[in-house]
């Protein structure tokens, strides 16, 4: 018998050595920062050329020098930092990268940067905090979850540049939860518009939805649009003065869908599309169709402008939303204003580090840069003034839109029941279910209490 | 004459289902020469032609296509985890299929049970495990990940191995063999067609799995990604238009093996997987 | 079921007997493990037992006994950070994250049940080693006891590595997953941020009901109808489908038969998720073969028996509901049936010729006799991997995750409401609902409710072929 004790052994003891790993490495989650050694002699002083300009903005410096000063005394050692940045943007931001480094030469950087889409982050951010990038890229929709969630560090203080002031005040308020400043705004134009061939529609033309479409019929082509979507289905219900917001608790929403007037945008989201001249189609769908000459008009955001710019040449133009009739009313299509931000890992082990990252990911010359380089739309007030800017027909389009367009506040329980009310008013309500009662349970989900 | 019409409409039919079977096969494979980068939904074959694509993938490595980076960490994967699952699968089969003790049946009856729990749902906790023994983001995690619980699988191979007559073994038993003795010498060098069946399936296993990778490696950088992930990556919302055809010629690179491999072994696949489902 | 009963009750009884009966080695043993071996002159072996049970101590000292302390409330010390915007740099509290607590806590306990059984079997082979000097039979010298392992001790040797793998990868997940259905881990409750707390049967209640606002009831129902429906049916359409091209393909009036496999080989050669996500731009709504179906007048053709809404002016074949079900359903035909093919080629090949050629002889025709002789022969012969695929079809995840992510979204307001689709299985479900709503207590209730419909499938027809003297049929 005791041969089976001997293999039993063997097995705990393998079994017991490698979870005796686990036990240690699980405590020190939390990052610090090497505060510990007292600062390098000779790095201080060589501080002087390389923090240019930073000094007027930052708050109360003691005696003993700026913040950044201190923190670049107080650093020792490689300052391995990871970033997230869309695909898209890694080219940019890594040149970003490289000045970065250069603006802080006495401090030798290790930084990684990933691809990470801003329209996902959250979903991989989510999955492990503490693994997720100490410098991170997202749409501003996120973060409401993000911030629930403990995945941004507040912006409790700025060093090279003042965040709140700098930027647009729409794009402040995004990155704004609860009063406190959450993320540092990186583009302003991540919300959606109107695109259309200027051969098909005039300028007059698209002003109305209904007479969108019956010059596009007239036409024998396509104005598409993601009906099947909260994000977009909004600008209807919102355009006819129905309600959508999130409750104080940060989680459950309010939502007037189905108040009186609400069965009216319903029906004229069917009649809009039984033409089948406006169409119910994903984003992927859109770029193809737009370059195939389908789709003369959509609904959609600046990320397609290059599609449609190579698609339509000079007859390309954008605008703000078109007015819909509900209910004999013309009402105008409202919108989510869309931003990107850039946000901090509180679990950073590099905080102070990475803080200064994200303000030099997104202050003016960097905004400027990305909008040369990329066509985004700056928030940054100084860079988007500039006559490059104001004369990007998107950028413009989104400008023309603002004044109905709303941050984006709304709880998870939105998107689901929105995403189906979008997709069964889109196939003209196949079961015939009385719009009223349609609008009830779509309510029911939005409003659905979060335990 | 009868005889030859009948043996037409056969062969017939043969290709037409061949047709059917390839058709997207070859969408992929033209696909890969478009010199359109986004999905082409009018044409079946592309306008113009270009060897772009994989000029793409192999020599102008960007953030986001590494492809020989992935390649690489994908074989090694592969080959790890293929030579430790092997081992394990074996190890697990001889057990259950040749030696008899207490408890066989009761272990066979628990390991079949535990083999049904949905690997999607677990995946959260693996991750968290091997997140304390720092083993994510790396590829010895990810050949953990495909191999440990390898032993699990060992329906099939214990099949083939009750089909391998026990005479062999009490031979060798009375010449004095060791059991270690008799499973190294006799019993594997039998199982050829069924070892065949467990490597060839262990192998593949990474080239296609792309939840667990995702999960895993999920450092955002392009190097540590497996084939999966980064094919998988070029079909998002932001890179399909951009990339579709180069997704297409990863396809087809990896396909190109893999169809090999299958060709070569089909006999011993083909063994292996009726030898060991005859007594499932 | 009462003989398993006995058997635990035996384990006990002989552990009390070795206790009572043992010399003063034995009893010592009860507290320094290796003391019956150093009794017997069995060094090597009592100073390993002495080992582990050291290790243990200190296990149960500094992994186990902090962690096991908060297990019942799973943490109560919620995250703070300070920070300090001279430093830049901030202060984090010594915080409970409740899913690491759960995750410790249950190997510590799983450390401990395997120390136990460790330390019971122990105390018996000491017993045993007494016994065996009483009468005085040999006592293995360590050399001898090592070379068992390669004998008589042969499976323990083979168990040992695959067990391992096991509890890291299946056993010691499961465990926390049933653990986690009985908290309110969610999104308002994730780590390291928040703590989550037990919650006991409300999560599976939450499961059985529907009210208005909780949906849960009612789309458990309609998700588990379509995943067994799916689950017939895509196992029965490949395996039949498997079948007659294999006879097809190897009857000896077909010609080249190796290179008409080949061609259905390199359809399975490129990877199932390639496949999938080419297939399902194949056909999207504005794909290619929408497009086709237009301009040769299908798409019109459709609309008019009324199987297209009017309004589109394509076929919604992964968007709508039916067609989608039906698509999947001839998508995976697609991808299983070389598969199947591979298989059946093989058990084709063994059939027993004679009876074939009887049943010629008696006249039937080839019809007759693919449903009398081969049918059942492969039926018989294939019975239990089908079963194994009839699991697999309920858990695969794929086929369905690729075809529809992103593309497909459900017109049923109840499903929509607690994030299910019509085209969803139990675990494409329980995926959204972890990967993107991080409702990870209810995923988990779903994953065990799996998790017991598989194994009840399992346990039905397996246990016919481990209990049945089958196994030794052709030894």
């Amino acid at each position: 018998m005791k041969k089976k004790v001997l293999a039993t052994l063997l097995a705990t003891a393998m079994v017991v050595s490698c979870l005796a790993g686990c036990g240690k490495s699980g405590n020190d989650a939390a990052g610090s920062p090497a505060t510990d050694s007292p600062a390098t002699d000779e790095a201080a002083p060589a501080t002087d050329d390389a923090a240019q300009a930073e000094d007027e903005t930052a708050p109360a410096a003691d005696a003993s020098g700026s913040p950044v000063d201190t923190l670049i005394a107080n650093t020792t050692g490689t300052v391995t930092m990871r970033v997230w940045a869309s695909e898209e943007d890694q080219d940019f931001t890594n040149t970003l990268l490289d000045n970065f480094k250069a603006a802080y030469p006495d401090v030798t950087f290790d930084i990684t940067l990933g691809a990470e889409s801003e329209s996902t982050a959250k979903d991989t951010v989510l999955t492990d905090i503490e693994a997720a990038a100490d410098v991170y890229a997202f749409a501003d929709d996120q973060i409401n979850e993000l911030v629930q969630a403990g995945a941004l560090q507040e912006v409790a203080a700025h060093y090279t540049y003042d965040v709140a002031a700098e930027n647009a005040g729409g794009a402040v308020e995004a990155a704004t939860v609860d009063g406190k400043l959450y993320a540092y705004p990186m583009t302003a134009d991540n919300g959606y518009f109107m695109f259309y061939d200027s051969s098909v529609f005039t300028a007059d033309d698209v002003k109305s939805l209904e007479k969108m479409i019956e010059v596009a019929d007239a036409a024998g082509k396509k104005i598409a649009m993601d009906i099947s979507n909260g994000w977009y289905i909004y600008s209807f219900f919102q355009g006819a003065g129905l309600e959508l917001s999130l409750n104080a608790d940060g989680m459950t929403n309010t939502c007037t869908w189905n108040a009186a007037g609400g069965t009216d945008v319903a029906q004229a989201i069917i009649d809009l599309t039984a033409s089948n001249v406006f169409v119910d189609m994903g984003d992927e769908d859109m770029a193809t169709q737009i370059a195939e000459g389908n789709v003369v008009a959509c609904v959609n955001g600046t990320w397609r402008a290059e599609t449609a710019q190579e698609a339509w040449g000079d007859n390309y133009a954008a605008c703000k939303l078109p007015t819909f009739n509900a209910g004999g009313k013309d009402c105008q299509m409202s919108s989510y204003s869309g931003y990107k931000l850039v946000g901090v890992n509180p679990h950073s082990a590099n905080l102070g580090w990475a803080m200064l990252l994200a303000e030099f990911l997104t202050n003016e010359e960097a905004q400027a840069a990305r909008f040369e380089t990329r066509g985004l739309g700056p928030a940054n007030i100084t860079a988007a003034s500039s006559d490059a800017v104001q004369s990007n027909p998107a950028i413009a389009a989104l400008a023309a839109q603002a004044a109905y367009a709303t941050p984006q506040r709304v709880g998870g329980n939105f998107w689901s029941p929105a995403e189906t009310l979008g997709q069964i008013l889109a196939s003209g309500n196949p079961d015939g279910t009385d719009l009223q009662t349609l609008l009830d349970t779509t309510v029911e989900g939005i409003t659905a209490p979060v335990e | 004459m009868k005889k030859a019409i009948k043996s037409i409409i056969r062969h017939f039919i043969l290709l037409f289902l061949a047709v059917v079977w390839l058709i997207p096969i070859l969408w992929l494979f033209v696909t890969s020469f478009s010199g359109y980068k986004g999905i082409n939904t009018s044409h079946f074959f592309p306008e113009t032609w270009t060897l772009d694509n994989y000029a793409q993938l192999f020599l102008r490595s960007d953030s986001i296509v590494q492809y020989n980076r992935w390649f690489l960490n994908t074989l090694v994967i592969a080959i790890f985890s293929c030579l430790i699952s092997t081992i394990l699968v074996l190890m697990v089969s001889y057990t259950m299929s040749k030696l008899r003790f207490t408890g066989r049946k009761g272990l066979m009856s628990f390991s079949i049970i535990l083999n049904m729990f949905p690997g999607v749902l677990s995946m959260i906790a693996i991750y968290f495990i091997l997140k304390t023994i720092g083993l994510t983001n790396s590829h010895l995690g990810m050949i953990i990940v495909y191999s440990a619980g390898a032993g699990l699988g060992y329906l099939i191979c214990k099949g083939f191995m009750d089909t391998i007559s026990i005479s062999l073994s009490e031979a060798a038993r009375l010449e004095g063999a060791s059991e270690a003795k008799i499973f190294w010498s006799v019993i594997i060098p039998l199982s050829k067609p069924i070892i065949v069946y467990t490597v060839i399936n262990a192998f593949l296993a990474p080239w296609g799995d792309f939840v667990f990778a995702k999960l895993m490696l999920n450092s955002g950088v392009a190097t540590d990604w497996t084939v999966a992930i980064g094919l998988f990556n070029m079909l998002g919302k932001s890179m399909i238009n951009k990339y579709f055809s180069v997704f297409c010629a990863g396809g087809v690179i990896i396909a190109i093996p893999i169809s090999i491999l299958f060709v070569i072994m089909q006999k011993c696949y083909v063994e292996g997987i009726t030898g060991g489902s005859v007594k499932g | 079921m009462k003989k398993a009963l006995d058997a635990i009750g035996n384990y006990f009884k002989d552990f009390g007997a070795a206790f009572v009966k043992g010399d003063i080695g034995v009893k010592l043993s009860a507290v320094l493990m290796g003391a019956g071996y150093f009794a017997r002159k069995q060094i090597i072996n009592g100073i390993i037992m002495c080992l582990v049970e050291v290790l243990f101590i200190v296990l149960c000292i500094g992994y186990a006994a902090p962690n096991l302390a908060k297990f019942g409330t799973l943490g109560t010390v919620q995250f703070e950070q300070v920070f300090d915007p001279l430093t830049m740099t901030s202060t984090v509290n010594d915080y409970d994250n409740s899913f690491l607590i759960l995750l410790n806590s249950i190997i510590a306990l799983f450390i401990i049940f395997v120390f136990v059984i460790f330390y019971i079997s122990n105390m018996k082979a000491v017993y045993r080693l007494q016994q065996k000097q009483e009468n005085g039979e040999h006592i293995n010298t360590f050399r001898e006891d090592v070379r068992t392992m390669f004998n008589e001790k042969f499976h323990i040797t083979l168990l040992t590595l695959p067990a391992i793998g096991i509890i890291i990868m299946n056993i010691l997940p499961i465990l926390v997953l049933i653990a986690v259905a009985f908290t309110n881990y969610d999104q308002q409750h994730m780590p390291p941020n928040a703590l989550f707390t037990w919650v006991g049967w409300s999560n599976f209640k939450n499961l059985f009901t529907s009210s208005v606002t909780v949906t849960f009831g009612y789309s458990f129902k309609k998700v588990l109808v379509w995943t067994l429906e799916w689950a017939v049916l895509a196992t029965f359409t490949t395996f039949i489908g498997g079948i007659l091209l294999a006879k097809f393909i190897n009857d000896k009036k077909t010609k080249l038969p190796k290179f008409w496999r080949t061609l259905f080989i390199v359809a399975i050669a490129v990877p199932q998720f390639v496949t999938l996500l080419l297939v399902r731009n194949f056909f999207a709504d504005s794909g290619i073969v929408n497009t086709f179906c237009n301009s040769i007048g299908v798409t019109d053709f459709l609309k008019n028996i009324g199987l297209v809404p009017a309004n589109l002016s394509y076929i919604p074949f992964l968007t709508n509901p039916g067609w989608a079900k039906v698509m999947i359903v001839i998508i995976n035909i697609w991808i299983g049936i070389p598969y199947q093919m591979l298989v059946a080629t093989g058990v084709l090949m063994n059939i027993p010729e004679d009876q074939i050629e009887s049943a010629r002889i008696d006249g039937a025709n080839p019809m007759q006799i693919f449903i009398k002789i081969t049918m059942p022969y492969v039926l018989f012969v294939t019975g239990p991997s089908l079963i194994t695929d009839f699991v697999k079809n309920i858990n695969n995840f794929n086929v369905i995750y690729l075809l529809t992510q992103d593309v497909f979204v459900t017109s049923d307001q109840l499903l929509a409401n607690s994030n299910a689709k019509e085209v969803d299985l139990l675990v494409t479900w329980l995926f959204r609902l972890t990967n993107e709503y991080y409702n990870y207590k209810m995923a988990s209730v779903i994953g065990i409710i799996v998790f017991i419909i598989c194994a009840a499938f399992t346990l039905v027809t397996f246990t016919r072929t481990i209990k049945g003297d089958k196994e030794e049929e052709f030894q």
